[in-house]
């Protein structure tokens, strides 16, 4: 019997073994070009996949995180699952403020807080919010709070890539925070590229 | 023309010195669009201050180019407050932004005048005068975020006593599609030249003459107008009054302007700008038909890289009216009597008409003013008569583009005063323009009064812009 149960225990190792060696192969990404019309360049367009049926994704314990250094939110295009919270910090030598206009997040206003102050705030809902610092008018971010991990923000190239999406049929948006977006439907079967054009 | 040797030789040489010029440095620095987008002043003109199709366009989408993006903005501009906090009116103020350089630009007008007219005795008096500078303008233009713009010009002009003359020449605010389709409605409030008179006041004229005619015709007469004020007379077109006016473009191609204006001479009672309380109302229809529409769409339309040209004709109807009541003026009869008169309502009646082809642009217009005058006794103010008289005043204007660096004009103006005493006022016009650099330019300007062979001016001039 111990011979026999030695037997089983090495074969359920080794399947154990194999499901985590294989599983990532089993799993693609999505990558690709965001192209967008009339700006300076294809930076802060958020590509996401919208839904995975049957799954839900609980809020992660590590925190985003936005600076506000020489009166300029860092980044300007920030992407979160929803739950998320962010430290918000601020690096200069004088009070900032953050604060958001929308109802989806809460409208909340972090009051004023000096150099190497930090506030959070937690997202809770989806949503696409601006961020904005009342004692600077001109500064300006966004956040946007979306339904899956699977995003990614797009750099001044355009190009993005969001990995270990699991191999399925998708719907993937994209948001820009001044052009109108654009939606497709994706077929994940390992890399695949997915390619946009958003315009005003 | 009696041009005599010694005449000759000054036109030889300011020739002569433009050549110099020709080769000289070009100026490191371009006016205020120039600087926001980076480009070019021919761009937006065929030769300053002259607008091509293009800019146009631009003009009339408030200093905006059209479907005009961030990315073409190469100055950034100063922001005034993120896009977000319009979404939060009235809780916050709407933002706005601010031009990334101040937005002035120099304008400097240099000129030889070699005049020749008769005095009292009928005796042909000549002169060639330096008039370096003859003014100097400031302007200031730009936008104030999406839905502001602005337009400023500050003249300086030396005077032959050895003073000089300062005057706010232009300060308006548009307003730029504030509601509505995109073009279509637009308001302006200031000191302007209304766009009753776009493409043909002298603010949009290659030549360094205004047409006169048109604007400085002077309606006032013990029989009507004679002729052409030397200010303080009654006006026949105000050509930059104070100002209300809406304006935009329908459907790509049709203009229209409709304003209210406080026109006659400054310097009312107590203080005031106007000499009556009355306000008048103009009124511009257009319809382009052909080349760049007047938004700057270009739809199905083929048009060549040389953005001077193109196919086009535009025509338009004009009208103005207004109340001069309470303004009075001195006239005298025949005999020296003096009398007062009143202008109690004058109206102009004109149609606009610019066709390019190709290289040619020949543009008009036809006037027809009638003013009902009302002639006083001198004292008691007390009215004798009152009499509907009329006048016409058109002008044809050929533009042609030889080269870009040399174009030429010639204009032809008529005007049949009123008074049917005096016979019509015509004009020729011509002139030559180099642009020695894209901010430099060399004219040489001939205008004779047709009456009168004796009356006639050769300027020679030379303007730059930085």
């Amino acid at each position: 019997v111990n011979v026999k149960g030695t037997e089983v225990m090495k074969k359920i190792l080794a399947g154990s073994v194999f499901v985590l060696v294989a599983w990532p192969l089993l799993a693609g990404d999505i990558h690709g070009r965001v192209v967008c019309g009339g700006q300076t360049d294809n930076a802060n367009a958020v590509v996401y996949v919208t839904k995975v049926p049957g799954k839900t994704f609980p809020p992660p314990k590590e925190h985003a995180a936005m600076g506000q250094s020489n009166r300029v939110f860092e980044p300007h295009v920030l992407a979160v699952l929803a739950g998320t919270t962010v430290d918000f910090s601020n690096s200069d030598p004088y009070l900032h403020n953050v604060f958001s206009p929308e109802a989806c997040a809460d409208k909340f206003n972090l009051g004023t807080f000096g150099k190497s102050e930090k506030k959070s705030h937690t997202f809770r809902k989806e949503c696409f919010t601006p961020l904005l610092c009342i004692v600077h008018p001109e500064m300006e971010a966004f956040i946007a709070v979306l339904p899956t991990p699977y995003f990614a923000v797009t750099k001044p190239d355009g190009s993005y890539a969001i990995g270990d999406v699991p191999d399925a049929s998708y719907s993937l948006k994209v948001w820009h925070p001044k052009l109108k977006g654009n939606e497709k439907s994706v077929a994940v079967h390992g890399p695949t590229e997915a390619n946009f054009q958003i315009a005003p | 023309v009696n041009i005599s040797a010694r005449d000759l030789r000054w036109i030889l040489r300011w020739l002569a010195a433009g050549l110099i010029l020709f080769e000289a440095s070009p100026a490191g620095a371009v006016p205020a669009f120039s600087r926001k987008y980076q480009t070019s002043c021919q761009t937006c003109h065929a030769i300053f201050p002259k607008l091509n199709p293009f800019g146009q366009a631009f003009r009339l989408n408030g200093y905006h180019l059209p479907g005009e993006t961030s990315e073409q903005i190469k100055q950034k501009p100063v922001s005034l407050g993120a896009d977000a906090y319009a979404r939060m009116w009235p809780e916050m103020l709407y933002p706005s932004d601010l031009p990334g350089n101040v937005p002035f630009a120099l304008n400097t007008k240099m000129a030889d005048i070699y005049s020749s007219s008769k005095d009292e005795n009928g005796h042909q008096v000549v002169h060639n005068d330096f008039q370096f500078p003859q003014e100097a303008n400031i302007f200031a233009a730009g936008t104030l975020g999406k839905n502001f713009s602005f337009f400023g010009e500050f003249t300086w002009a030396e005077r032959p006593d050895g003073g000089s003359d300062t005057e706010i020449e232009h300060a308006r605010l548009d307003v730029i599609s504030p509601f509505g389709p995109e073009h279509l409605v637009n308001f302006r409030i200031g000191k302007l030249a209304p766009n009753l008179y776009d493409g043909f006041q002298e603010m949009w004229l290659m030549t360094d003459n205004a047409v006169d005619t048109l604007f400085t015709y002077n309606p006032i007469g013990f029989r009507g107008g004679t002729g052409l004020s030397d200010g303080g007379g009654g006006i026949s077109l105000p050509d930059r009054p104070r100002a209300i006016e809406m304006y935009g473009v329908a459907a790509h191609r049709l203009f229209y302007t409709v304003g209210v204006d406080q026109p006659i001479q400054s310097g009312g009672p107590n203080g005031t700008f106007g000499s009556n309380s009355k306000k008048d109302f103009y009124a511009r229809v257009d319809y382009k038909i052909g080349g760049m529409a007047l938004d700057g769409d270009t739809t199905g339309v083929q048009l060549p890289p040389e953005n001077w040209r193109e196919k086009s004709l535009r025509i338009g109807v004009l009208g103005y009216t207004g109340d001069g009541r309470d303004v009075t003026y001195d006239v005298t009869d025949d005999a020296g009597n003096a009398f007062k008169m009143q202008d109690r309502r004058y109206n102009r009646y004109g149609v606009f008409a610019s066709c390019y082809f190709g290289d040619l642009n020949v543009f008009g217009v036809a006037l027809h003013g009638t003013d009902r005058l009302q002639l006083l006794e001198d004292e008691s103010l007390a009215e004798i008569n009152e009499t509907t008289r009329s006048y016409d005043a058109w002008f044809v204007q050929a533009d042609y583009v030889i080269r870009p660096p040399f174009q030429v004009s010639a204009r032809y103006e008529n005007l049949r005063v009123a008074d049917p005493t005096v016979p019509s006022i015509r004009a020729l016009n011509a002139n030559f323009s180099l642009l020695i650099r894209a901010n430099i330019k060399a004219m040489l300007e001939y205008h004779r009064d047709l009456r009168n062979s004796q009356n006639y001016t050769l300027a020679t001039v030379l303007r730059f812009a930085l």
